[in-house]
């Protein structure tokens, strides 16, 4: 019962990301209980701030899922997701989260296998790096 | 003249730092003849060679503090400096917030012990002055012992630092002066002072809105095309340095500098700290550089962000210990 159970926190969008876990539920997919899920108009509304602050109070991976490139319901909410994450992902490498922690993913609302397919990866993979901890630094910072 | 037991006793220390802020006191002109009338610097070791002895004799009214905790003699002299003062104000960046020496942070914690096993905090046996053993962090003021009044900056400005010594040290002076110092303050703090009451414990002497706010570019449509850095040419066309590729932290940082850097062209660094409507700098950043991206192909994206460097080193340049949220902060004492 020790084993470590990681938390993962799912920023989903309200347009297919969100119908697509809602759809795995009901089509019974097995999925890890570990995500809180917190829905939201677009992908493209999930500032940075909002995964810095997630890893801050205790999450130990951050998901955040939209439509696919060309069907967002804002048109290029998705695009501005897009955007973020290189720059946000390099922020959160020299501070020591591993890449593995944030993911940006495409699911629409017609894939609730992939969604389940998605959490049930990010679990076990998040469950080998461990607990994130503020405290840990890594070396994977680079000065150029 | 005022008669010398009217005289507020200051005190003025610098930490590990470069003592700019205590230069910045100095280079208050004219103004630091008028400081001598109505305050005695009764420990200033800096530019006094004062003792530490000297503040055995009696409570400091006001201590301006300057400088990261980064040794062990930092801490005790923050201890003894708040055992002894009235009021205890961190002054510049270092003392605010953590400060460039607070940057060593980044490095692995275990590299921090291998230093600490170098230093001993006595002398050695030929007499040569040894270096303090280094704490495990470098940490601000405030995460050391409670501090009264902030005034940021790398160093201060002096409209703000002279304001700041003013509004603290010349309580109950001229009001022609203490009009000086409501001037340059944002409302809250200057009608405070007005009033003769000192500003609420914990105030910072800044603005409360972002260095945008005070900045005189012309701010158009935002897209993030070319990571510059200062030293590369570009053209000086009035416009918005963030808008022309350059890591410009105005949207991020606390105003009440006036926005002197910009104005000439130089990006803003963010000595001021985080606005206080901000949850983390970096992330605030990393937002308003890469949602202007002007790309909408993830292998272009990807190369533009190839071209930045060195990121928590920007962004938390002045404010690593204190105000980056992805860094546990030790607690106090």
């Amino acid at each position: 019962m020790s084993e470590f159970e990681p938390k993962i926190i799912a920023f989903l969008c309200n347009w297919c990301t969100y119908v697509a876990a809602d759809a795995a539920g009901v089509s019974r997919f097995v999925q890890k209980p570990n995500v809180r899920a917190i829905r939201v108009n677009c992908s493209g509304m999930v500032d940075p701030s909002y995964i810095v602050k997630a890893f801050a109070s205790g999450a130990d991976g951050v998901l955040v899922g939209g439509c696919w490139p060309g069907d967002c319901h804002y048109i290029s909410g998705n695009i501005k997701a897009m955007r973020r994450a290189p720059l946000l992902k390099k922020l959160l490498g020299e501070m020591g989260v591993e890449d593995l922690r944030f993911r940006l993913k495409w699911i629409a609302a017609s894939e609730p296998s992939q969604y389940a397919k998605t959490i049930n990866e990010m679990t076990e993979e998040i469950r080998k790096l461990g607990p994130f901890s503020r405290k840990k630094k890594s070396a994977t910072r680079s000065v150029a | 003249m005022s008669r010398p037991e009217q005289k507020k006793k200051l005190a003025i220390y610098t930490a590990t730092g470069c003592r700019a802020c205590e230069q910045g006191i100095l280079d208050l002109n004219y103004e630091v003849n008028e400081l001598g009338r109505f305050a005695d610097p009764v420990f200033w070791p800096y530019v006094l060679g004062t003792p530490w002895e000297a503040l055995s004799e009696g409570k400091v009214d006001v201590a301006l503090f300057a400088g990261t905790i980064r040794t062990e003699a930092d801490r005790q002299a923050a201890l003894k400096l708040r055992e002894s003062s009235e009021l205890l104000v961190a002054v510049g960046a270092c003392a605010a917030f953590g400060g460039l020496p607070g940057l060593a942070n980044l490095a692995d914690a275990t590299e921090a012990k291998a230093g600490e096993t170098t230093g001993s905090s006595s002398a050695d046996g030929e007499g040569k002055p040894t270096l303090p053993r280094a704490e495990p962090q470098g940490l601000c003021l405030s995460q050391v012992v409670a501090v009264d009044y902030v005034v940021p900056g790398c160093p201060p400005t002096q409209n703000l630092l002279w304001a700041a010594v003013l509004a603290l040290v010349c309580r109950g002076e001229s009001p022609a002066r203490l009009s000086y110092a409501a001037g340059r303050l944002p409302e809250a703090v200057a009608e405070a002072i007005a009033a003769g009451v000192l500003p609420r414990r914990g105030t910072t002497f800044a603005g409360e809105k972002a260095v945008c706010g005070s900045c005189s570019r012309i701010k158009e449509e935002k897209k993030f095309g070319i990571c510059k850095r200062p030293y590369q040419e570009y053209q000086e066309t009035g416009r918005c340095l963030l808008e022309q590729g350059l890591i410009c932290q105005g949207v991020a940082t606390q105003e009440g500098c006036g926005g002197i850097c910009t104005g000439v062209g130089v990006p803003c660094r963010g000595c001021f700290g985080k606005a206080p409507a901000i949850f983390d700098p970096g992330a605030k950043m990393v937002g308003a550089i890469s949602s202007t991206f002007d790309s909408k192909d993830a292998k272009e994206i990807a190369a533009l962000v190839e071209n930045f460097v060195d990121l928590a080193g920007t962004f938390y340049r002045y404010s690593l210990p204190s105000q980056c949220s992805l860094l546990a902060t030790p607690d106090k004492g």
